[in-house]
């Protein structure tokens, strides 16, 4: 497995994310008990401590929950959770990203709302 | 539990000074990063873990005990190097056998294992090996001992792209299954820094920054743009390095100790920021010129 595609990130926030990848996807459900940390190193070839750094800030979100001594479980809203996170913080920055790349081409708002409905295979057709 | 703990540890060789009053405690368990230029003292002070040499002064304590002449760390310790002295009357297995005798947690099963598995002949003589098959024999006597303090100088001198792979892997796998203190110093944090937990960089002598390798990432910052807008951002700040990017372009790296509103701020004038890896930014700490080697070429 290969995390690191994007170097620039911090490895533990690209754990969290796969994590956060793999609860959307369905792979671990409501109450299902989460790798451990040092699943986590072996899968990704990273120390343990940095794999930990990952799952503790889904559990500091309540995306996950502790059990002493049994690990980390997935909470019930989780998916719930993680949805309006990457509504409100990634895909908010992407939107800011995107309206400066434009002002920079000086393509305008129009014409990005056109970029955006024509990227938007469902309303292609209207 | 603290494994190793030195108080201006110092050592000279005749009126070289290699370590200059060096103050760290490393703790149980971890597994941790040497990183400095040429001479900046890492082997010395590995030497001096071991107990191979005595400090000339300072103080220094390994599982509690001074390490020179020492029977306890010298149980407890395995230094794996360039320069072992392996007997050249013995063959691979026969020294194989005979380091099984010196360890208590000595795994003959997975010596051999590694053994088969980077076809090593048992037959052979050490002192036939290449380069590289020499690190590689050294690294399956320093996994295979599964010693509580295993020190690491440079193991994978030498050895190919494949070969240094597959001992990172190793090296990780049997700590996730014996956990155990290990230091490993490398030219190549970049290959290395994901097995990292903690990062001790070292500079004439001396700890220059111990850190978590993860905060270690995020330490410093890049920012690149417009000379006079980037300068804007760096005047008040330590700066780290710098390189100019044509006529009016800089990058700059300084210390990460900007907040998120500051960063969108800058962004929306047109400043890109970018993180700095470890890799780099050792390189950065531990130069002796802020410009690096492109200020030799501009002195006109």
């Amino acid at each position: 497995m290969n995390l690191n595609l994007d170097g620039s990130k911090p490895i533990y926030l690209q754990v969290s994310e796969w994590l956060e990848r793999e609860i959307l996807n369905g792979n671990f459900g409501s109450d299902q008990k989460i790798y451990s940390q040092y699943q986590l190193a072996e899968i990704f070839n990273i120390n343990p401590a940095t794999a930990a750094k990952g799952l503790n800030i889904l559990a500091d979100e309540n995306i996950l929950y502790k059990k002493r001594g049994l690990g980390m479980f997935v909470a019930g809203t989780a998916k719930e959770m993680i949805l309006n996170k990457r509504k409100n913080q990634t895909l908010k920055r992407l939107v800011q990203e995107i309206v400066l790349e434009a002002e920079r081409l000086n393509v305008s708002k129009a014409e990005l709302i056109d970029m955006i409905k024509a990227a938007n295979i469902g309303e292609v057709e209207e | 539990m603290t494994v190793i703990e030195c108080r201006g540890l110092t050592k000279d060789y005749g009126r070289n000074r290699a370590l200059n009053g060096l103050t760290i405690k490393i703790e149980e368990n971890k597994i941790t990063g040497l990183i400095g230029r040429n001479g900046a003292g890492k082997t010395t002070l590995l030497k001096i873990i071991a107990g191979h040499i005595k400090e000339t002064a300072g103080e220094i304590k390994v599982f509690s005990e001074r390490p020179f002449n020492n029977l306890t760390v010298s149980a407890n310790v395995i230094f794996i190097h360039d320069q072992m002295n392996l007997p050249t009357a013995l063959n691979l297995m026969e020294i194989l056998e005979a380091a099984s005798s010196f360890y208590e947690n000595w795994d003959q099963a997975l010596a051999n294992r590694l053994f088969d598995y980077f076809s090593f002949n048992p037959l052979q003589q050490y002192n036939g090996l290449s380069k590289g098959m020499k690190s590689t024999f050294h690294t399956i006597l320093g996994l295979s001992a599964r010693c509580p303090l295993t020190l690491l100088d440079e193991p994978t001198t030498g050895m190919d792209a494949a070969v240094r792979k597959d001992f990172y892997r190793a090296l990780l796998k049997d700590y996730l299954a014996y956990p155990r203190s290990i230091i490993i110093s490398s030219h190549h944090l970049n290959e290395i820094e994901d097995l990292l937990e903690d990062i001790l960089l070292m500079k004439d002598g001396k700890e220059h920054l111990h850190l978590p390798a993860a905060d270690f990432k995020e330490w410093a910052i890049g920012i690149q743009g417009k000379t006079g807008l980037v300068h804007e951002w760096t005047k008040e700040r330590e700066i780290l390095h710098t390189k100019s990017m044509g006529p009016d372009q800089s990058y700059v790296v300084v210390r990460n100790d900007l907040l998120e509103h500051e960063l969108q701020k800058a962004r929306a004038t047109g400043i890109d920021f970018s993180p700095v890896t470890p890799s780099d930014l050792c390189v950065y700490l531990t130069s002796k010129s802020k410009g690096g080697i492109d200020d030799v070429f501009n002195k006109d």
